[in-house]
């Protein structure tokens, strides 16, 4: 099993009781909350922490964007991608990923990932998402619209990767008279592409039958494994046979000397899942966006919201992981025999977990976790 | 004649309508909200004129019209609707969004209609404020923020007193889907119409509440000096919703409206 290295660059340098006033982090928190200088030290130190994981052998590095909300302020994955392009040598660049439906022009995306991917020498691992309310209120594209422009996006993408230029694209979102990107991916015929999911049937069986590597993030064990069934419903529709290393899942995971100082870090995490996802439904499910079948999946997926559940009931969940290197070997192999995914997605750095503390955890999992894993 | 639920398929879309009343027709288009049927104004106003009050395509129990991008594909299809029902050319009543589909049909084709009735339409950027983003709010906290004070409406136990059944949820969920299809961006308006209109010598009534949280009032006088033949008429201690808040006062300035001869300056004599 494969594991990723993953942050979601949080600026969480603010107090908390001022994020409480306003009915969510996303969107209502004014931004004079932020600081510019901090920010910037931010962003060294997250990149920091991504090269170590690099240097201590993570199988890839995910990034990932959003846009208006405290809690990730990677607001541009390509960028970040181009970055640890130069920086880094050997991981993956798992970028999950770019949100195609509030995307105007995919022929940009086509070329932006291409360059990551040139950078990188062909490391790029290219992930497409519909995005949370939020970036669709954040780009006022209309969430109604949001499947067809995912896909519409996603078909203009690959035809700029695999078809040679000068073509035209008139489609329904989309329209372009000149299309002839002067920069194509290295990877033939294209990177590798991800789709991630938390609620949606529609995306798991799509992802199924073109064969993308499929992702369910933060879900009980129980829905990750429905919706790995409806991917193989999708698959076995094109005669496609699925292996673990069409599968992933994605959680929260911190190591550390002791059991209790590893605890201790990872309750950081509790953030993540309560006070940044805080908010009218409205903000992140805005009319239209998800269809009756997703709506109706995504309230029987989430019978209690990741907010209502205590850090000790996160960690029963296997929602965070958080122990020495053997507990987190134990562990990872339990969600590995649980799902039979052959990706697992670490979120290991969390706000205010601080820098000494994520290095010392990527270099453990590193020296100790890795290496163990790599058999399974 | 007493009020029918009808069918009428228009442009492959299967239309439900509320038709009832006496005199000459009357089309009415109803808001984001939905077709409410035959409301005490309806009622009213029925008893001088044969009141059409289709349900829009994508709301209530009319068929899907996903094709659609914005409120001028619902002008254009409700002018398909006069035709195919052959009323001739009949007023046209609107409200909120159906008043801004009634902007739309008059600048497209004046001579389709007689009398224009804008009740509290959007459909104009507002020089001051905004329009209420709607969609930006869960449903049960918008509702008490469009009518000035629930508890001076008549109707408003029997419309709005019950939890919502799950039929009723679904076709809430279908309304604000298909209002959204139409009016996400630019937002509730169409910065072109505000040409469009001074070519609309149809007699005009602005109907709009002074208390309007939704849609500034300010957007009333905007289309009574857009329309060159229009007046504005503003209801106090009423918010967005004059048929439902008023409905007495409604149907009567309707009704006075409807009823009186036409101007001789205004060219737009039924023939």
């Amino acid at each position: 099993m494969k594991l990723y290295y993953f942050s979601e660059m949080p600026h969480h340098e603010f107090p908390d009781e001022e994020g409480a006033k306003y009915p969510s982090l996303r969107l209502e928190f004014p931004n004079r909350f932020f600081d510019a200088a901090r920010a910037h030290t931010n962003y060294q130190r997250y990149l920091d922490e991504y090269e170590l994981a690099d240097r201590v052998g993570f199988d890839g590095l995910m990034i990932n964007e959003h846009h208006s909300t405290p809690s990730c302020v990677d607001v541009g994955a390509n960028m970040t991608a181009a970055v640890l392009g130069r920086t880094t040598k050997r991981a993956k660049l798992l970028i999950l990923g770019n949100i195609l439906p509030i995307e105007d022009n995919p022929v940009r995306m086509a070329e932006q990932i291409a360059m990551a991917d040139l950078i990188s020498g062909g490391r790029v691992l290219s992930g497409f998402v519909r995005g949370v309310g939020v970036e669709t209120w954040w780009s006022n594209s209309n969430p109604v619209h949001n499947r067809e422009r995912f896909e519409e996006c996603h078909d203009l993408i690959l035809k700029c990767w695999t078809e040679p230029g000068p073509f035209r694209w008139e489609g329904r979102h989309y329209h372009f008279r000149h299309v002839n990107p002067w920069c194509l991916p290295l990877q033939k015929p294209h990177p590798p592409i991800w789709i991630p999911g938390t609620a949606s049937p529609e995306t798991a069986i799509w992802a199924g039958r073109r064969g993308y590597t499929y992702v369910p993030f933060l879900v009980p064990f129980d829905v990750a494994r429905e919706l790995f069934d409806y991917y193989r419903e999708g698959a076995a529709e094109v005669g496609r046979t699925v292996t673990a290393d069409d599968l992933g899942f994605l959680i929260c995971a911190v190591t550390a000397e002791t059991k209790a100082k590893a605890l201790e870090a990872g309750r950081h995490f509790v953030w993540r899942m309560g006070p940044t996802l805080r908010g009218p439904v409205e903000f992140f499910a805005p009319v239209g966006m998800r269809s009756r079948a997703g709506s109706q999946f995504a309230l029987r997926a989430r019978p209690r919201s990741l907010g209502s559940m205590s850090y000790d009931e996160l960690v029963d969940a296997h929602f965070i992981i958080a122990g020495t290197p053997d507990e987190l070997i134990d562990r990872f192999a339990h969600v590995q025999r649980e799902l039979g995914i052959g990706h697992l997605l670490l979120e290991a750095q969390e706000s205010r977990m601080d820098h000494p503390t994520t290095m010392r955890s990527i270099e453990l999992m590193g020296a100790k976790v890795i290496p163990a894993l790599a058999a399974l | 004649m007493r009020p029918q639920e009808k069918t009428i398929s228009v442009g492959g879309i299967d239309v439900h309508a509320w038709v009832g009343g006496q005199g000459d027709p009357l089309l009415v288009l109803h808001g984001a909200g939905g077709n409410r049927g035959w409301t005490r104004w309806i009622e009213q106003v029925a008893e001088r004129f044969t009141v059409w009050a289709p349900t829009h395509p994508g709301f209530g129990s009319s068929g899907d019209a996903d094709w659609m991008e914005g409120i001028d594909d619902l002008a254009r299809f409700h002018l398909w609707f006069i035709d195919a029902v052959g009323l001739g050319r009949p007023h046209v009543l609107g409200h909120s969004i159906g008043g801004w589909t009634a902007a739309e049909m008059a600048a497209m084709s004046p001579g389709s209609i007689d009398k224009l009735v804008l009740v509290a339409p959007v459909g104009l950027k507002p020089e001051a404020g905004e329009i209420l983003d709607v969609f930006y709010y869960p449903p049960a906290q918008l509702l008490p923020m469009t009518v000035h004070d629930p508890k001076t409406i008549p109707e408003w136990d029997a419309l709005f007193g019950h939890p919502p059944t799950p039929a009723e949820l679904e076709i809430a969920t279908r309304n604000r889907e298909m209002t959204a299809r139409l009016t996400w961006k630019p937002y509730m308006h169409n910065l072109r119409l505000a040409r469009f209109l001074p070519r609309v010598t149809n007699p005009a009534l602005i109907v709009w509440g002074r208390e309007d949280r939704i849609v500034p009032v300010v957007c009333g006088e905007q289309y009574r000096r857009l329309l060159p033949n229009a007046t504005l008429s503003v209801l106090d201690r009423c918010g967005h919703l004059p048929p439902l808040e008023q409905p007495d006062a409604f149907a009567r300035l309707v009704l006075d409206f409807l009823a009186a001869p036409p101007r001789a300056a205004g060219g737009s004599a039924r023939s």
